[in-house]
């Protein structure tokens, strides 16, 4: 009788160790990395609140359904790569030697340049022994990336596209202005390649670009290269520049009393960042930007983000994106997320990326290209009053 | 090249010489403590630029005038200096000179993160003095705060002068720099030397950090290398332990970078500095302040 008690203890026990087991929540790691110290810290800041706020979301709705009908939490891990593209292409081989099937970032063209180059050009090519892991980038901005290999994704804006329509839309807004001139940080890959587009776009539209002042990152004067601008006496003024610099150069516009009729930014710089530096002489200024809350999606990732300890802007609303595109491709593909899956995830996930036509985003749906980038929506904000404000919506 | 030239030209040379007074505090921070301890603190910029931050708070949590900002930045120069003395001097092996000098590049990053973790890395508006005075003469014009920033820079370089040739410290100072034996049997304590001479060239980088934050009109952490760059070539242009020498070198490398600036762009305007600093240290290894033979 004592025995038979016993057993049915043992029985118990073991019956309620294994319901517990069973209850016991799965978790899908998503690995993002990025820019969290240096100078452009700020990137990586924003763009780790954007991914757990949007995690934090996907799990308060129950989680990501994965390939055996298992409902999991979704947890987000950081990592730091200085902005640097050995420490990029460190931290990759780093996560890629873990059970992680997919990566988010990084936040720097030049990262992203030397990173895309590590991984497998062509998927089957049995003679390229590149790294086979699927990376969607939010941030890194410089245009046509993702075409470096099969395996890289990005869902950042398309800089061409916005400004071919900025300096369209500005042609019927402002018919009587004919010259521009250009202001360039050379050594930021992102601004003196966007500045080729700025050029470029501006040119295609009448206008004539009558030069360029130039200047590098850590400059700390600016007197010189506005004196030739204010020389030029151009009616638009495009900035091609970070926060930094653009503020510099603002000031030093307005003690030299050079007062274009229009000024043009840089995409990057449509952030708290340069209101905060230079709110008062940066009023005005024009930037075509993919996020701004003027949506209730928007609204709600804004005040989301900013409750992980960050910003939203064009840049961590990407990130923000990124992290529903990867729980729809996780549940539409199958993902396992199991240790003895992890290559065959990976092959799925980078199938998932690639096949994507459209997906969800803050401001409207966003189309993706052969070519793996993203077509998003964007609107044009003006820095008004100390405040980032809608100027128009191309869209509307 | 045609009259316009001419006058842009000289008008960013001038500019050029009224910011390289904050080239020239920077120069004398690493002089002095090059002349007292022959060592160099390669943390003196970033220290610099993080006591202009430090001043910032300051002024957040209280509310005061602007011109406070130079005290504050000042103050905070000189406690700032006084860490650096304590964490990267104090019980280092100073017979090694490299153990030194890569304790302050530790710092010197150290600085740099700190500022990066606290801030973000966002820039900062800094309030500058006499933004609105505009002096013309001509076709030429003068910035109302380079004018001040000039003066103020001006201003310390007379004092640190009166401070080491009129004074006891100044005194023992300049014993300790030429025989720290002797100094120390006459009764004067290196140690304490040496943290004043750390706390007074604080001061002076303090000082230094708000007037380039006032110049530029913004704070950002991505000041401090080029800085620490700006700072050696001016010591080294000045010759190492010469304040005169800091204080033309520094006028003459601001005037000089914009001059190359205005007349090759900005791609090859710090070939031509780091060219100029060549030609120095070939030509006359000591500096400007180099006495011909046989002078004393």
């Amino acid at each position: 009788m004592l025995k038979g008690i016993a057993a049915l203890a043992a029985l118990g026990t073991l019956l309620a160790f294994s319901v517990a087991a069973g209850a016991q929540e799965r978790t899908v790691k998503i690995t993002g990395f990025g820019a969290k110290s240096g100078v452009v810290r700020v990137f990586g800041v924003n763009s780790e609140a954007a991914l757990r706020a949007a995690a934090e979301q996907i799990n308060n709705a129950g989680g990501v359904t994965l390939g055996d009908g298992s409902k999991a939490k979704i947890t987000v891990e950081f990592l730091d790569d200085r902005c640097n593209a050995e420490e990029g292409i460190s931290v990759v081989r780093r996560i890629a030697s873990t059970d992680a099937f997919v990566a988010v970032g990084p936040t720097c063209s030049n990262v992203a340049e030397s990173l895309f180059g590590i991984l497998q050009k062509k998927v089957g090519d049995a003679s390229d022994s590149g790294l086979q892991f699927p990376i969607i980038a939010d941030v890194a901005a410089k245009g046509g990336l993702a075409k470096i290999s099969e395996w890289s994704f990005r869902n950042v804006p398309s800089e061409f596209e916005m400004y071919k329509s900025l300096f369209a839309w500005l042609k019927t807004q402002h018919p009587d202005l004919k010259t521009l001139w250009g202001g360039v940080e050379k050594d930021f890959a992102h601004s003196n390649a966007t500045f080729g587009v700025m050029k470029a776009q501006a040119e295609a539209n009448g206008l004539q670009v009558l030069g360029q002042s130039e200047w590098l990152l850590a400059d700390t004067t600016f007197s010189t290269q506005v004196r030739e601008m204010k020389r030029a006496n151009p009616e638009i003024v495009a900035i091609s520049a970070h926060p930094f610099t653009s503020c510099g150069v603002l000031k030093e516009m307005e003690r030299q009393g050079v007062k274009p009729k229009l000024l043009v930014g840089l995409t990057s710089s449509s952030s708290i960042e340069t209101l905060q530096g230079c709110a008062k002489q940066a009023e005005g200024i024009i930037i075509p930007t993919s996020f701004a809350p003027v949506t209730p999606e928007a609204v709600k990732a804004a005040e989301q983000v900013a409750k992980f300890g960050g910003s939203a802007d064009l840049h961590s609303a990407a990130a923000y994106e990124v992290m529903f595109i990867l729980k729809d491709v996780i549940e539409t593909q199958k993902i396992m997320a199991k240790p003895e899956t992890v290559a065959a995830d990976r092959a799925k996930m980078r199938e998932g990326l690639a096949a994507l036509k459209e997906t969800p985003g803050l401001l409207g749906k966003i189309g993706r290209t052969a070519d793996r980038e993203a077509i998003k929506p964007y609107l044009y904000v003006h820095a008004k009053d100390g405040s980032w404000q809608v100027l128009y919506k191309p869209s509307s | 090249m045609d009259l316009l030239d001419v006058i842009d030209g000289v008008q960013s040379v001038a500019d050029g010489v009224l910011f390289g007074a904050t080239y020239a505090l920077l120069g004398i921070g690493f002089t002095l403590i090059f002349g007292v301890m022959h060592k160099i603190n390669l943390a003196f910029a970033a220290a610099s630029v993080g006591a202009a931050y430090a001043s910032l708070l300051i002024l957040a949590g209280v509310r005061a005038p602007p011109a406070l900002v130079f005290v504050a930045a000042a103050a905070c120069g000189g406690g700032i200096g006084a860490l650096v003395y304590l964490v990267g001097f104090r019980f280092i092996p100073l017979a090694n000179p490299l153990a030194t000098l890569m304790s302050t590049v530790g710092i010197l990053l150290l600085i740099d993160e700190i500022i990066v973790h606290t801030t973000q890395g966002v820039p900062l508006n800094y309030p500058a003095l006499f933004s609105d005075v505009i002096i013309r003469a001509g076709p030429f014009s003068l910035r109302g705060d380079l004018m001040f920033v000039f003066a103020l820079g001006c201003v310390c370089m007379a004092l640190l002068t009166a401070l080491l040739y009129c004074t006891r410290l100044g005194l023992a100072t300049r014993a300790v720099s030429q025989q720290p034996v002797a100094a120390e049997l006459c009764g004067i304590s290196i140690t304490n030397v040496n943290v004043l001479t750390f706390v007074i060239t604080g001061v002076v980088g303090g000082l230094a950090g708000a007037m380039i934050g006032a110049a530029i009109g913004i704070l950002s952490p991505l000041l401090s290398l080029p800085l620490t760059i700006k700072g050696l070539i001016v010591t080294v242009i000045g010759g190492l332990g010469s304040i005169p020498g800091a204080v033309i070198a520094g006028l003459l490398v601001g005037g000089l970078e914009n001059l190359f600036q205005f007349l090759r762009g900005v791609s090859e305007r710090d070939l031509y500095v780091m060219l100029l600093l060549f030609v120095f240290l070939v030509f006359r290894p000591r500096g400007l302040s180099a006495r011909p033979p046989g002078h004393a």
